[in-house]
């Protein structure tokens, strides 16, 4: 398939080759031809993976548009709309990128990738002021604890403990910003918003970074075949410029022999 | 090298769009404000009562200012409004993705990518 096309491609061009019989430019000019090929051939199969990944995210992003609609419709009393009322002022992002620059110096385009972020990373610092925070309230469970069940003093701390690490992670889910039971069709929301976020949104920035840099090698490699056109027909002015003068120097000679023996 | 530190920082995604654009790619997890003082948020949520100021200042902020945003998701109809600022902006970092709204399916005769193809061969 690839060769067809490059076959072809290079069938388009062969016009312009032919006109061109002088051997060694002529070389340097066809290899420009089979470059500027060449990376034609991958820009396209990178366009076609563009196009796809377009029609992808389109048709994801309107289940996500009919899924929150969908939520609104069955939404409890008192919940005007899942939106930007219910987000939570102080969110972390759970889903981040991870850019790697393959090559960098030799025009390696960059590939995005997004990764879950787990937030206990961040936790391990914040834990410290959050322990802190909670210590206090511990203390007066177990003032209450003391005076109404000494048994069971030892217990408490324990399960205080377990609720906190418990409770953690929770606000890190933004599904909970709009409650504790939220209706189905957000929950289906956020599965398709993850899939376009994770799978979609990445490749096509990495697809289109790579477009990029295919165009600017183009546009180089054109730059490139036109000087080599301009230095060849250059020569072959030369070379017939040549040619005529020693036509006329041969012309002239046996003209001059004629007249000296005459 | 720079680009390759410039690019580890790089981290988040930032959206700028309708309620439900905003919405949607919030619950999957991408959202992120920064400790305060600053509180910097990486989304804006546009709707007809933003003027096209707001916007223009957000993906500038989004796009020059923020060193660790990565790739920015801007809706289509919103980058129309800011066409100019959108199809002059070329460079690699962060990423400027267009992508569609509930109310307006995505145009490729808009895509700054798919204009880009068309000059590419155009030429």
């Amino acid at each position: 398939m690839g060769q067809d096309l490059a076959e072809k491609t290079g069938a388009a061009v062969g016009p312009q080759q032919q006109q061109q019989p002088h051997q060694a430019p002529s070389r340097n000019v066809a290899d420009y031809d089979d470059a500027v090929d060449s990376l034609l051939l991958r820009y396209l199969s990178l366009l076609d993976e563009y196009t796809r990944l377009r029609a992808a995210l389109g048709a994801l992003q309107s289940t996500v548009f009919q899924s929150l609609a969908r939520a609104n419709f069955t939404a409890e009393r008192g919940v005007r709309r899942y939106g930007q009322d219910y987000y939570d002022e102080r969110m972390q992002a759970t889903r981040r990128l991870r850019v790697t620059t393959p090559g960098a110096g030799a025009g390696g385009s960059p590939v995005f990738e997004v990764v879950v972020h787990s937030p206990e990373e961040d936790d391990k610092d914040e834990g410290e002021a959050a322990e802190v925070e909670v210590e206090p309230a511990n203390g007066v469970d177990e003032q209450q604890a003391n005076e109404e069940k000494p048994n069971e003093q030892q217990q408490q701390p324990a399960q205080n403990n377990n609720k906190t690490k418990k409770k953690k992670p929770k606000p890190h889910d933004p599904l909970r910003w709009f409650g504790v039971l939220t209706p189905m069709a957000l929950r289906a929301a956020q599965g398709q918003a993850v899939e376009a976020v994770h799978d979609l949104v990445p490749r096509l920035a990495t697809v289109s970074a790579e477009m990029a840099g295919v165009e600017v090698e183009v546009r180089r490699t054109r730059k490139k075949r036109a000087k080599a056109v301009a230095a060849e027909e250059k020569r072959q002015q030369e070379e017939e410029e040549n040619k005529l003068e020693k036509r006329v120097d041969g012309r002239d000679k046996p003209g001059r022999a004629e007249v000296l023996a005459e | 090298m720079a680009s390759q530190a410039d690019s580890k920082d790089r981290q988040f995604l930032a959206v700028i769009g309708d309620e439900d654009s905003v919405t949607g790619l919030l619950l999957a997890g991408i959202g992120h404000v920064t400790a305060p003082p600053d509180n910097q948020k990486n989304f804006l949520v546009v709707d007809s009562k933003t003027d096209n100021a707001t916007i223009e200042a957000t993906f500038e902020k989004f796009t020059a200012e923020r060193k660790d945003i990565g790739i920015v998701l801007i809706n289509q109809h919103v980058a129309d409004r800011i066409r100019h600022r959108v199809d002059t902006y070329t460079a690699a970092f962060p990423a400027v993705l267009e992508i569609p709204s509930k109310d307006h399916p995505y145009d490729p005769e808009k895509d700054s990518v798919l204009r880009r193809v068309r000059r590419l061969f155009g030429e």
